[in-house]
C-alpha cells in the first residue's frame, strides 16, 4: 500500500463545489444519502460566486400573466431552437422550487414592499422573472448553499484535484485524483459520480473565466470514462471585456453600459454598429454586438491591442455615477481611466460553455452507468445563446434531480464493480507525469492552444480557419509528448495545469470539430463562410474521440410552449 | 461582409491620446515582507525586495512578482483575486487588507511598504496564518438558518424592511480581516471576535430564523460581544465595508431587550 494514497469510500461523489455540487450534495445529504464533495479550489470561491445578474423563475410575482411555459418559451427562442425542449421544461416547471429551496436555505434575496421575492426584467424575457440579491446574487447564492452544507455536516475536500473516473465495463465507481499543495493522492470509491466541474471559455486568449478554471478538465474526465460531448462549439462571447491590464483581462464590463447609451466607435472612430444593426445600434443583442465588434477588428479597423471602443464619456456624470457605478470603479481601479472622460477598450471575450457532457433531459445521467453532469459543464438548455439569469437556475433544478437519480441509482446496484486495471492506470497515469522531464512547459502549451482557439475558433470562424487550427492543435499535441512536470515548494500546481493542458487540448479538438461541421451561422456560432440559418442544421452535435461528430435530432416542442415563441424587445433589458 | 454594408454615417476624430493604449505609469517600491519559514530559522525577520511596479498593480501583484520572479519560496494564501473569496486578507502598512484590492498606487512609495500576516492566529508560514481558530468561532454561533417546525412548503415572505435589517452583514466573506484587527482578539484568543459576531448577526435579525436566542445565549458568554470595546477596527478593516461595530452594538441590544 502507498502511504501517500488516501483511500476513502462513499455512496455519491461530487466533482466540484460550485453551486450545482453543493446543490446536489445538499439533496443528497437531506436524503440521507453517504455523499463527498470535492473541489480543486476552496468552496468559497466557485465561479458561481461572481455571477451577479441573477436567477429566473416564472413566480409570477411582479408580472401575473408570467408562466413556466413562457419561461420556456423565452428560452427556446433563446437558444435559436437548439435548447432540448424536455431540459427547458424541466428546467422552466422546477424553477419556482429552486428559488423556494435557496429560500429555505436563508438566501437574502431582494423583497418587495409586501415582502415576496422582488424580480426584474434581465435579457430577452417577456416579464420580470429574475430574482436577485443585490448585485452579488451568485456571492448570495454560494454563500447560502456553503451554510447549508456546512449545517448538514457535508465532508467537503478542497484542492484536490481529480484526474480520472474510475470506469469497469462502462460502470463508474469512483474516481481517482491528487491534492494539489501536497501531492497526496485519493483514491475514492463511490456508486455513482456527479461531474459538476464547469466548462471550457479558458481555452480562448481572452475569456471571463479565471486562471486555472473552466479548462475542459470536466469535459476530458468525462469523455476519457466513455461519455460524450454536445454542442461544444457553441459558446457565449460577452461583447465587452477589458483588454488590459493582463492580470484583469476578460473582467467584464457590464452590458449595462450600453444600454445607458454607450456608443461603440472602431479605432478609425465609426459608430460600427450602424452597419450591423443600424436600427437597434449598441442596444443589439449579446451575439450580434459582439460579432459586430469582432469582425470590425478581424477586418483592421480595431484599435493596436485587437479591440473596439466603448464610449461612455458622452453620457452625463451622474448617470454613470447612478446606474454605472460597478463600470466607473472598476476601470478606475484596473486601468486608471476615468471613463467619465475617455472610452473603454474592450473585445469579445470567452464567457460561457453552451455546450458540455451529453446527459439525458430527464435525469442529467450520461452515457456511462452512474455518471451524472450538471451545470456548466452539461448540456441541453441553452442551445446557441443563453437567456440571462438561467445557467443560475439550471444549477438549482438540476442539483436536486441529478442527485435523487444518482441515490436511486445507488440503490439499485446490486454489488460494487472494482477494477484493478482502471486504478493502475489512474495511478501510472500520474506517475508518468511527474517522471516526465522534457523541455516543454505545461503553461506555454496551454497558452499555445488558447491564441490558436482565439485566433481559429473565435467569434467568427470559417472552414479553412478551422482546418487550420486543427493542425495546430495536432502540432501542439505532438509538443504535449516531451513536457516537463516540475512540482516546486508551493505544491503540485503544474502537476494540476498539466492535467488542466489534456483537457484543454481535448475540449480544443471537440469544438473544432464541432464547429466545423456546423456550416451554418446560429446564434453565437458565426461561419463567415455559411452566414445563413440552416434548417437541415436545427440539430445537436454530439462528439466522442472514437466517432468524432454525430448529429442528433431536437425533440418536437409541445405545443403549449411553441405557441408561446415569438420576437422579445429586449430594448432597456440588457444584462450584465 | 463589410464592403455590402452602409457606410456608418456617424464618425468623430478621436482624440490623439485614444488609440495608443494610454500610458500606465511605472513606479518603484520596496515591499518589506514579514517572512517565517520554521523549518530553517526559529524568528520571523522582515525583508525587502525592490520591484518596478505599474500604476494598475496591486499588492497581490506585487507579491506575485516576488514569488515568480524573485523568490519562489514566499508563501501566500491568494485564491479568486476579486476581493471575492476572502483568501489573502493581510497586514498592509500596519492595517489589514485584501491584498488584492489595495492599489499599490494608493501606499505612500517613498517609504517600504510592509506586508505581513494578520495578526491573532498561530503563524504557519510567512503570510500564512492557522484559521481554524477563526473559523471555530464562526462555527459556534451556527452560520446557518434554523427552522423549528416543519420546513416551509413555499417562498416565506419578508418585508423589505425586516430584509434590510440583515443585508448588511451578508456581504461577509470570511476573510478574518475583522477579526485579526480586534486588540481584544490579539491579547484574548478565546474571544468570539468581530466575523463570528457578525455572521451571528446575520441570522439574528433575519425574520425567518428560529434560533436567535441560542446565538444570543452563546454571545451572552463572557468571550461574546461583551468583550468588545468599540475601537471601530473592524469596521474600518473590512473590505466589504460592513458595519461590523454597529452590527456588533445590535447584538448587544438584543440581548438587553431579551433580558428584560
Amino acid at each position: 500500500m502507498n502511504p501517500n494514497e488516501q483511500q476513502i469510500s462513499t455512496t455519491v461523489l461530487v466533482i466540484g463545489t460550485g453551486g450545482s455540487g453543493l446543490r446536489a450534495a445538499i439533496e443528497l445529504a437531506e436524503m440521507g444519502v453517504d455523499v463527498l464533495a470535492v473541489g480543486k479550489r476552496p468552496r468559497n470561491d466557485a465561479h458561481t460566486s461572481l455571477a451577479a445578474g441573477g436567477i429566473n423563475a416564472a413566480l409570477g410575482t411582479m408580472d401575473k400573466e408570467d408562466s413556466w411555459q413562457q419561461h420556456a418559451a423565452d428560452t427556446i427562442k433563446e437558444s435559436y431552437m437548439l435548447a432540448n425542449p424536455h431540459t427547458v421544461e424541466i428546467v422552466a416547471r422546477g424553477a419556482a422550487q429552486g428559488i423556494h429551496d435557496l429560500e429555505r436555505y436563508g438566501m437574502g434575496f431582494a423583497r418587495e414592499e409586501d415582502g415576496r421575492i422582488s424580480q426584474r426584467f434581465f435579457g430577452a424575457h417577456t416579464f420580470r422573472r429574475t430574482a436577485f440579491a443585490g448585485d452579488y446574487t451568485g456571492l448570495e447564492i454560494q454563500r447560502s448553499l456553503v451554510n447549508r452544507a456546512e449545517q448538514l455536516q457535508i465532508p467537503i475536500l478542497d484542492s484536490v484535484y481529480i484526474t480520472r473516473l474510475l470506469v469497469k465495463d462502462n460502470q463508474v465507481f469512483g474516481a481517482y485524483g491528487f491534492d494539489i499543495n501536497t501531492g497526496k493522492r485519493y483514491l475514492i470509491h463511490a456508486d455513482s459520480v456527479i461531474l459538476a466541474a464547469g466548462g471550457h471559455t479558458r481555452i480562448w486568449r481572452r475569456t471571463s473565466s479565471r486562471r486555472d478554471e473552466n479548462t475542459g478538465d470536466a469535459f476530458r474526465l468525462a469523455v476519457d470514462a466513455g461519455a460524450r460531448l454536445r454542442d461544444p462549439e457553441l459558446v457565449q462571447f460577452h461583447p465587452s471585456g477589458i483588454i488590459e491590464p493582463e492580470s484583469a483581462a476578460g473582467t467584464l464590463i457590464s452590458e449595462a453600459a450600453r444600454g445607458e447609451g454607450g456608443i461603440l466607435r472602431n479605432a478609425l472612430g465609426e459608430r460600427f454598429m450602424e452597419r450591423y444593426d443600424p436600427v437597434r445600434k449598441e442596444l443589439s443583442t449579446r451575439d450580434r454586438v459582439a460579432l459586430a465588434a469582432y469582425t470590425e477588428i478581424k477586418e483592421g479597423r480595431g484599435t493596436k491591442n485587437g479591440g473596439v471602443w466603448l464610449d461612455i464619456s458622452h453620457l452625463p456624470r451622474e448617470t454613470i455615477m447612478e446606474r454605472l457605478p460597478r463600470v466607473y470603479q472598476t476601470m478606475l481601479e484596473v486601468q486608471m481611466l476615468d471613463v467619465t472622460a475617455e472610452p473603454i477598450e474592450i473585445a469579445p471575450t470567452a464567457h460561457y460553455s453552451m455546450g458540455g457532457v451529453w446527459v439525458r433531459p430527464e435525469d442529467h445521467g450520461t452515457d456511462v452507468n452512474g455518471l451524472y453532469a450538471i451545470g456548466e459543464a452539461s448540456s441541453g438548455l441553452h442551445g446557441a445563446n443563453r437567456l440571462g439569469g438561467n445557467s443560475l437556475i439550471e444549477l438549482l433544478v438540476f442539483g436536486r434531480i441529478v442527485a435523487r437519480a444518482a441515490a436511486k441509482y445507488s440503490a439499485s446496484l446490486e454489488s460494487q464493480p472494482r477494477s484493478a486495471k482502471a486504478l493502475a492506470h489512474a495511478r501510472a497515469e500520474i506517475d508518468d507525469l511527474l517522471a516526465a522531464n522534457g523541455q516543454e512547459n505545461v503553461r506555454e502549451l496551454q497558452r499555445a492552444i488558447r491564441n490558436m482557439m482565439t485566433d481559429h475558433a473565435g467569434v467568427v470562424r470559417d472552414e479553412e480557419g478551422l482546418q487550420a487550427g486543427l493542425a495546430k492543435l495536432d502540432d501542439i499535441e505532438g509538443r504535449m509528448e516531451h513536457v516537463g512536470i516540475h512540482p516546486d515548494i508551493a505544491g503540485f500546481q503544474d502537476l494540476a495545469h498539466a492535467f488542466d493542458l489534456l483537457g484543454s487540448a481535448l475540449a480544443a479538438r471537440a469544438t473544432l470539430e464541432a464547429a466545423l461541421e456546423r456550416r451554418e451561422t446560429r446564434g453565437c456560432h458565426n461561419r463567415s463562410d455559411y452566414p445563413a440559418m440552416d434548417d437541415s442544421l436545427r440539430v445537436n452535435l454530439v462528439w466522442s474521440p472514437s466517432e468524432g461528430v454525430v448529429r442528433e435530432a431536437i425533440p418536437q416542442i409541445p405545443a403549449e410552449i411553441s405557441e408561446l415563441i415569438k420576437e422579445v424587445s429586449s430594448a432597456g433589458k440588457l444584462v450584465e | 461582409m463589410s464592403t455590402e454594408l452602409p457606410e456608418p454615417a456617424s464618425k468623430i476624430e478621436l482624440k490623439p491620446g485614444v488609440g495608443g493604449g494610454g500610458e500606465i505609469p511605472q513606479f518603484n517600491i520596496t515591499l518589506r515582507v514579514r517572512r517565517y519559514l520554521p523549518e530553517t530559522t526559529a524568528d520571523a525577520y522582515w525583508e525587502d525586495f525592490e520591484l518596478t511596479m505599474y500604476g494598475t498593480d496591486r499588492v497581490l501583484d506585487a507579491l506575485h512578482k516576488v514569488k515568480w520572479d524573485h523568490d519562489g519560496s514566499l508563501s501566500f494564501r491568494r485564491s479568486c483575486a476579486h476581493g471575492v473569496c476572502g483568501s489573502d486578507a493581510m497586514r498592509i502598512n500596519g492595517r489589514n487588507r485584501l491584498a488584492c484590492k489595495t492599489l499599490l498606487k494608493d501606499l505612500d512609495h517613498s517609504k517600504p511598504i510592509t506586508v505581513e500576516a494578520i495578526k491573532g492566529l498561530p503563524l504557519e508560514k510567512d503570510l500564512i496564518v492557522d484559521m481554524e481558530p477563526f473559523f471555530q468561532s464562526y462555527r459556534e454561533i451556527m452560520p446557518f438558518l434554523i427552522n423549528k417546525g416543519h420546513e416551509p412548503s413555499a417562498e416565506r415572505y419578508q418585508s423589505a424592511e425586516d430584509h434590510a435589517k440583515f443585508e448588511d452583514t451578508t456581504k461577509c466573506i470570511l476573510c478574518a480581516a475583522c477579526t485579526s484587527s480586534c486588540p481584544v482578539f490579539w491579547t484574548d484568543g478565546q474571544y468570539f471576535g468581530p466575523a463570528a459576531i457578525v455572521n451571528a448577526h446575520r441570522f439574528i435579525f433575519d425574520s425567518r430564523d428560529d434560533a436567535g436566542d441560542m446565538r444570543l445565549e452563546v454571545l451572552n458568554d463572557k468571550e461574546g460581544v461583551w468583550r468588545c470595546r468599540t475601537t471601530f477596527n473592524c469596521t474600518e478593516a473590512c473590505p466589504r465595508g460592513i458595519q461590523v461595530t454597529q452590527a456588533i452594538a445590535e447584538v448587544k441590544q438584543a440581548i438587553l431587550a431579551r433580558s428584560i
